[in-house]
């Protein structure tokens, strides 16, 4: 593909002498076309007719550049038609989609706004505060500790899978989604797109690959345009290109890193010797390949929401994006409930370009095992290993321990010690016993009931760097709703972003962060990353000390939420 | 191969383009779309892959971002900064991250840059989009735009070291940038002298005399100390446009680098009139090979008409009577005298003549309305010799008055602290002096520019969000150097720190803000 292409442009070393410009303006036209063709169908776009890009057609040599002058008459077929559907929608919803873009949080038909609380636990993350049993049953999903939202309804409200399958770039409702991905071959075929119908979107995801390779045609690669509140990302793995549109606030590096997931994910199903068919044929088409997966995507994307992942050097051989990413296609894959599976996967952080078998049974509803093997033919070994476990798990009472703990929850922000007296062993507050603050002033005691923790403290996180792993606290009011504690996570991004200074380097040491949402705290030692929130009004002195009291209360019950001196898995 | 050949080039590290997206729509004109490029020299199919690349992102952005077209492109090895000067007429500056520690720069300081270069433009030359319609051919803008712009980057004698606010970039070969190291320093704003109630009761009285003095024609005065702004009649833009180029062209410390340059210039071999000789004769030369080849222009005749060029170096100089003088405008019809020159302001749009009288560290900026002034050069002699009559007292006091209250280069430093100052709403900024600022380590200065650069970014979202509201922000970071490095916004204001000197605690730092923003921001950033 590219040899084509260059040798079409190498025509043009002779035009430094040739006033003409018509053969130079050819890569431009290439990027200009893709680009009129997409203004064709904006509504009030003064783009040139259709037929205006006929004769181009014609002049152009490469197979390339054919196949996209396809591309481009067939999205301009579907471009009108959507034009007519588009007039229609702006008469009689004109003040609606301002409507919904301004609260697309709270619009039941859009994911990002979803009450997915219930599903929060998919950040493997979270759960761990409360359990420290083993490997797999850290990743799960915590449903049934959050009775003020409500379970059921959230379960309804976001369904994992596709949705507006009948936009797509021509349609105003799917330019002002907030968040979109894109999976695209090097040659500008669809794969994935999270909204809108990838076939539909044949021209647009065109128009994405023309961008990337113009710049890369200059010796260059593009990561990042910025554009008021959009940004679009860009990752180039190989023939696999990711883009990522969005005017979320997230920072530029949790976006790229969101793209590493999911090209993570898609290695995941596929491993990385997709590669080779690509080379084989440029113009290989892997959507059959990754059919029906479209659910894993999509709740990936939509765990993102509430998702941190830390990344650090890793002890354990098992890298948390993995862990993280095979969790996600365990648990958006509704087969694997249904019945025990034995299914290929590729855990793209150990091996990218091999395939392991993962054994998945649900020994309940919220508990389910994974075995990982290399053999393909080692099902029925598996199962009988399962078996065996499951009955040692139950004998033991392991099963109902974790149901239980998960009922209890982790720490709570508003059992923070607070007495200034030397503590005298601190007991499993994080297991729910409330301890009443004895000695605190009435001023402090007023300050947070049923608003948080003491000082205002509302939330924190803190992650062991020797151990590699993390506690946070659970939501307490007023992080309540899933709106904000998407908010909140998306402040603990920039926090991360800022202290980590653009990934150059080590990471800064304290930073202290007041605006209109929140007081933040991040502190960063050679021991420890604690980030902290508290309310916006909270004394600086006093969440200071605050944090200093977490720390302190995460050391004394270490044991206790952390998992300790557990050998690396390993294979 | 056009675009490997391309490369070669582009690592030259820097280009700047203007392209006016109405023109050359059709296949076959596209040249007619650029409206500059540097280098000049590079082949039109890069020159036109850098704009196409461009456009092609700018109609991309506006799919989703319809309000806010594309702004920058970053890209592994090159910064693409946007900036829209005018309906359609957009000016791109591409500039490679090199292996070299000073590429770390803002995307808002590059476009600072663009945003700047296109004010002192239009103040003197109009609208780009004004000379397109003089001249539909293009040319006229072209050459305009290529003498001032080259004039604007092109090289520049060692500068004295307070002389923050402005500065050229062209050093030898080499497009200098502002980077990291100028984090404390904000384009676009006016550095003023503060000045006790008795001297500011003299200034004002001296302004009220000036504008006496022209009779019945209305006027407008800019007065500067130094390089610092001591008074202005005029609207902020007008303001920061006209103190832009006081401070590049005709404060004292802009006229002692002529003098210094002086026997540069006499042997004919400085670098900056090199340079300017060469773009104009590229500039020539593009247009004969944008023009030689195609039928519109009617004859090469028209080239040869006279392009002003304002940010020429070493072409002030002060007179017998105390006015600086200058042949830019070329001499006047049929005499020797040099025309005086003329400015366009962007709040009344009407063009004024600019007088400029100087004594000693004193710089008085006059304007009058062409249409005010009768006889045009007659009469402006008329009003200069009646400023010297009636005002040349006064100027003296004023500047004795100013002299003496004044601290010298390092007079708004602050032991212990490196900072930035600005008023958002006033268009002003106060710093630590540069010589002092150059203290810091490399360090706090990265970390501090990339603060700012977050800073930028939330303050951008926040006028996309609530275009009336103004950020709330406080951010203190310990930095990996352990330097302290802060920034707050509050009601349009802003407050940038590095300290390196400091305690440990959090608490430390923010008593440092407070204790700053008490004595020298009036509260400003202190918390209720």
């Amino acid at each position: 593909m590219s040899s084509d292409s260059s040798s079409s442009i190498s025509n043009d070393g002779s035009t430094d002498q040739n006033p003409n410009p018509s053969p130079t303006a050819k890569p431009l036209d290439f990027l200009q076309e893709r680009l009129a063709s997409i203004a064709l169908t904006e509504p009030n776009g003064g783009a040139e007719s259709p037929s205006d890009q006929e004769p181009q057609a014609g002049v152009s040599n490469g197979s390339f550049i054919e196949e996209i002058q396809e591309v481009v008459q067939n999205n301009q077929a579907a471009g009108s038609e959507a034009v007519v559907e588009e007039v229609s929608e702006s008469f009689t919803h004109g003040v609606v989609w301002r409507d919904n873009s301004e609260h697309e949080v709270d619009a039941p038909s859009s994911p990002s706004s979803s009450g997915y609380a219930g599903e929060r636990g998919s950040s493997s993350a979270t759960s761990e505060s409360g359990i420290g049993e083993g490997g797999e049953d850290e990743i799960r999903e915590v449903r049934n500790d959050d009775s003020v939202d409500g379970v059921s309804d959230l379960q309804q409200s976001w369904v994992p899978g596709k949705r507006h399958v009948d936009e797509d770039d021509a349609s105003i409702s799917w330019r002002k989604r907030k968040k979109h991905f894109f999976i695209l071959s090097n040659s500008g075929k669809p794969i994935y797109s999270r909204y809108g119908d990838e076939h539909k979107l044949a021209g647009f995801s065109a128009t994405l690959q023309a961008i990337i390779s113009f710049v890369e045609n200059g010796g260059d690669r593009v990561q990042l345009v910025r554009a008021g509140k959009h940004q679009v990302v860009f990752l180039v793995k190989g023939p696999i290109y990711l883009v990522c549109i969005s005017c979320t606030e997230e920072p530029y590096e949790s976006l790229r890193s969101q793209l590493e997931l999911i090209y993570g994910q898609m290695l995941l199903i596929l491993t990385k010797s997709v590669n080779r068919c690509f080379e084989k044929n440029p113009k290989f088409d892997m959507t059959p390949l990754l059919g029906g997966t479209d659910v894993v995507f999509s709740s990936l994307i939509h765990s993102f929401n509430w998702s941190l992942v830390l990344s650090g050097a890793q002890k354990a051989s098992l890298h948390p994006d993995d862990m993280l990413l095979l969790s996600n296609f365990v648990m958006s894959s509704e087969s694997f409930r249904t019945s025990e599976s034995f299914s290929p996967i590729c855990l793209p952080r150990y091996n990218p370009m091999a395939f392991l078998y993962a054994y998945v049974h649900y020994l309940d509803v919220d508990t389910y095992l994974m075995l990982l093997t290399t053999k393909s033919d080692a099902f029925y070994h598996l199962k009988d290993c399962r078996l065996r476990i499951e009955t040692v798990l139950l004998k033991s009472n392991v099963l109902s321990e974790v149901q239980r703990s998960l009922l209890d929850g982790g720490m709570r922000v508003e059992d923070l010690p607070v007495d200034t007296s030397p503590r005298s062993g601190i007991l499993s507050a994080h297991l729910g016993q409330h301890k009443v603050p004895t000695e605190s002033p009435e001023t402090s005691r007023e300050e947070y009931i049923g608003v948080g923790g003491p000082f205002g403290l509302w939330h924190f996180i803190y992650r062991s760097i020797y151990l590699d792993q993390y506690v946070s606290s659970e939501f307490s009011p007023p992080i309540n709703s899933s709106r904000q504690q998407k908010r909140l996570y998306r402040a603990y991004q920039k926090l991360y972003a800022s202290m980590h200074d653009r990934g150059v380097g080590p990471p800064h040491k304290t930073q202290f962060r007041r605006d209109e949402n929140y007081v933040l705290l991040c502190w960063v030692t050679p021991e420890f990353e604690l980030y902290a929130a508290f309310d916006p009004l909270a004394d600086k002195a006093l969440a200071i000390r605050t944090c200093n009291r977490v720390c302190q209360w995460v050391k004394d019950v270490e044991n206790e939420i952390f998992l300790l001196g557990a050998s690396p898995f390993s294979w | 191969m056009g675009l490997s050949s391309a490369n070669t080039v582009v690592n030259e590290g820097f280009q700047f383009c203007i392209f006016d997206l109405r023109r050359g729509q059709h296949e076959g004109q596209e040249l007619d779309k650029i409206l500059f490029f540097y280098p000049a020299d590079l082949p039109f199919s890069t020159q036109l892959s850098v704009i196409g690349l461009s456009e092609g992102l700018i109609t991309f952005t506006r799919i989703f971002s319809p309000e806010a077209a594309c702004e920058v492109i970053e890209a592994e090895r090159n910064s693409h900064v946007f900036h829209q000067a005018e309906p359609d007429i957009w000016m791109v500056m591409v500039v490679e991250k090199s292996k070299e520690s000073d590429s770390i720069w803002r995307i808002d300081a590059l476009r600072r840059v663009l945003k700047e270069v296109h004010s002192l433009f239009v103040m003197f030359h109009g609208s780009i989009r004004s000379l397109l319609d003089k001249d539909p051919s293009g040319e006229l803008v072209r050459s305009h735009l290529y003498a001032f712009i080259m004039d604007y980057l092109s090289a520049f004698q060692k500068r004295s070291t307070w002389d923050v606010c402005c500065c050229d970039f062209l050093v030898g070969k080499k497009i200098k940038l502002p980077s990291f190291r100028d984090c404390l320093k904000e384009r676009g704003t006016v550095q003023m002298l503060t000045v006790g109630r008795e001297a500011a009761l003299e200034v004002q009285s001296l302004v009220r005399v000036l504008e006496s003095c022209a009779g019945n024609a209305p006027c407008y005065s800019l007065v500067l100390f130094q390089d610092l702004l001591v008074s202005t009649t005029l609207s902020p833009d007008d303001t920061i446009n006209l103190f832009t180029y006081a401070v590049l062209r005709l404060a004292p410390n802009a006229l002692l680098s002529r003098a210094s340059s002086w026997s540069y210039l006499r042997k004919g071999n400085t670098a900056s009139q090199i340079a300017a000789a060469s773009v104009m004769a590229s500039s020539g030369s593009v247009s004969e090979q944008f023009y030689g080849s195609r039928d519109t222009s009617p004859h090469g005749g028209e080239r040869s008409h006279h392009v002003v060029r304002p940010l020429q170096h070493n072409k002030w100089y002060k007179g017998m009577d105390g006015f600086l003088v200058t042949d830019i405008w070329g001499p006047e019809v049929g005499s020797m005298v040099s025309a005086t020159p003329t400015v366009l302001l962007q709040q009344t749009e009407e063009r004024m003549y600019l007088c400029v009288y100087q004594h000693k560290s004193l710089t008085l900026i006059l304007l009058f309305p062409i249409s005010s002034i009768l006889n045009g050069e007659q009469g402006i002699s008329v009003v200069k010799q009646q400023i010297v009559e009636n005002a040349s007292l006064k100027m003296l006091k004023v500047e004795e008055k100013l002299s003496k209250g004044w601290g010298g280069e390092n007079a708004y430093h602050v032991g212990g602290y490196r900072y930035l100052l600005v008023d958002g709403d006033r268009n002003v900024s106060r710093a630590s002096p540069p010589g002092k600022v150059t203290t810091l380590t490399k360090e706090s200065l990265i970390s501090l520019s990339n603060l700012r650069e977050e800073i930028d970014l939330e303050k951008s979202r926040a006028k996309w969000d609530d275009p009336g509201h103004e950020k709330d922000l406080e951010i203190c970071i310990r930095a990996k150097n352990n330097a302290w490095v802060i920034a707050r916004t509050t009601r349009g204001k802003e407050l940038y720190m590095v300290l390196e000197k400091a305690n440990e605690t959090l608490l430390f730092a923010s008593d440092a803000i407070e204790k700053f923003s008490n004595r020298y921001c009036s509260g400003a950033f202190s918390l209720d």
